[in-house]
């Protein structure tokens, strides 16, 4: 009754987080995007727009899917498993506060489930709720999350790498220059906004960070 | 359907974001109350599967339906009855196929086109409304009254449910009119007594005062 993923790819080193700008669907900035992704550099997507309606989601999420997208790419949704198991999605992440994956896979076994995570702690409680990936950050500065407090730097990074078994993407002001310093500190990938906002330079980016991600 | 086993007419009390709705379920189930319907749109999921879980404890022992409002992966996640789609939730269709037979649907509706097609989509129940005027939600519309209430459900096939600015005084005004129960938030959690409150609306469901 319910939806396998049919899309077993790997997971991608880098994650493009959507910008929270979606209003209307005529003029969808994560459309936009998608539309632009460079062809043999798959990036998981991440449908990130709290402020719409269930239903706007919904149409957004099933609109993103039906586009000819390049093979390997996963398309996220976050937190709202249930919308993103209708629309059938990659999957859904979790934010800190948000219910485990386990709970979820009862009834969306077939989705992938990231989670963010800012301490330890949470990520232990992430890996044995049955996590399939981990976001830690803010790795670096960034202005959105100024409100926070502090970054949490490169040795944290280090060691929550080390102490999970679940990949790792860093996120929180990473780009180019420094994307090269999360993956030596352990972390399996990259996820950021901004950095993929700009869509004539998208494949550009896109296609420098995979030299610098993959092995 | 589950919800055909109920009672009729029956009384849903629907939770209010401000107040606890654990203890508005206690209360509001101590009071005769059929179906609780768990309504925040702003706490975390894990917040939501938490009520969830010990409101369908509290629905269980008293034989009544747990409902959960718009997220239907806590509905799920909680063993819920059913869920309930407003018409900016996940379309009903979608829903349905999701979920086949598994969970009630309940949706939102106010006017006979929305209900017509919420039934024809795989709704099990309607809430109808508002059909007086209401302070609970801020609405953008008038109120639909009881004679376009009583156009839709001789329409329908499936329960309609009346909801907005229903209480004590207009209850069985809108059962006459076809409903097949009520749906109140402030008659009961803002009462002094809330327990008191939703056994009074039961009685009068009951006896038609």
């Amino acid at each position: 009754m319910y939806i396998e993923t049919k899309n077993k790819s790997p997971l991608p080193r880098i994650c493009i987080v959507s910008s929270g700008m979606e209003s209307d669907l005529e003029t969808s900035p994560l459309i936009s995007l998608l539309k632009h992704l460079p062809e043999m550099t798959p990036c998981m997507v991440q449908i990130r727009e709290k402020h719409l309606d269930a239903k706007h989601l919904y149409t957004l999420c099933c609109e993103a899917k039906e586009l000819d997208l390049p093979s390997g790419t996963l398309l996220l949704l976050n937190e709202r498993t249930d919308i993103a198991s209708a629309a059938e999605i990659d999957g859904v992440h979790l934010p800190e506060s948000g219910c485990s994956p386990e709970k979820m896979r009862t009834f969306a076994p077939g989705l992938i489930y990231g989670r963010s995570v800012h301490s330890m702690e949470s990520a232990r409680i992430a890996e044995d709720s049955g996590a399939d990936f981990l976001f830690f950050g803010p790795v670096f500065d960034t202005p959105s999350k100024r409100k926070y407090g502090n970054p949490q730097g490169l040795e944290k990074l280090e060691k929550l790498c080390n102490t999970t078994a679940l990949p790792v993407y860093a996120i929180g002001g990473v780009n180019p220059e420094n994307a090269g310093s999360c993956r030596k500190r352990g972390a399996f990938g990259m996820a950021a906004l901004s950095l993929f906002h700009d869509i004539p330079g998208l494949a550009r980016t896109i296609e420098h960070l995979y030299r610098i991600w993959q092995y | 359907m589950a919800i055909l086993k109920l009672a009729l007419p029956f009384l849903c009390v629907i939770t209010d974001e401000g107040l606890c709705p654990v203890t508005t379920a206690r209360k509001a189930l101590e009071g005769g109350a059929s179906m609780i319907q768990l309504r925040n749109k702003t706490a975390s999921c894990s917040q939501l599967l938490s009520w969830g879980c010990e409101i369908r404890e509290l629905c269980r022992m008293h034989g009544a339906l747990f409902i959960m409002n718009d997220r239907i992966d806590v509905a799920l996640a909680s063993s819920a009855d059913g869920v309930h789609l407003g018409q900016l939730d996940i379309p009903v269709k979608a829903a349905r196929k999701m979920l086949g037979g598994k969970l009630i649907i309940g949706v939102s509706a106010s006017s006979p086109a929305e209900a017509l097609q919420a039934q024809q989509d795989g709704a099990d129940y309607i809430g109808f409304g508002h059909i007086f005027p209401t302070s609970s939600k801020e609405k953008s519309y008038a109120p639909v009254g009881t004679e376009m209430l009583e156009k839709t459900a001789s329409i329908l096939s499936i329960p309609l449910i009346a909801i907005g600015g229903i209480d004590a005084g207009n209850a069985s005004s809108v059962i006459s009119a076809g409903a097949s129960g009520i749906a109140v938030i402030s008659a009961v959690t803002r009462a002094d007594s809330p327990a008191e409150a939703a056994n009074n609306l039961v009685r009068i469901l009951k006896y038609r005062e």
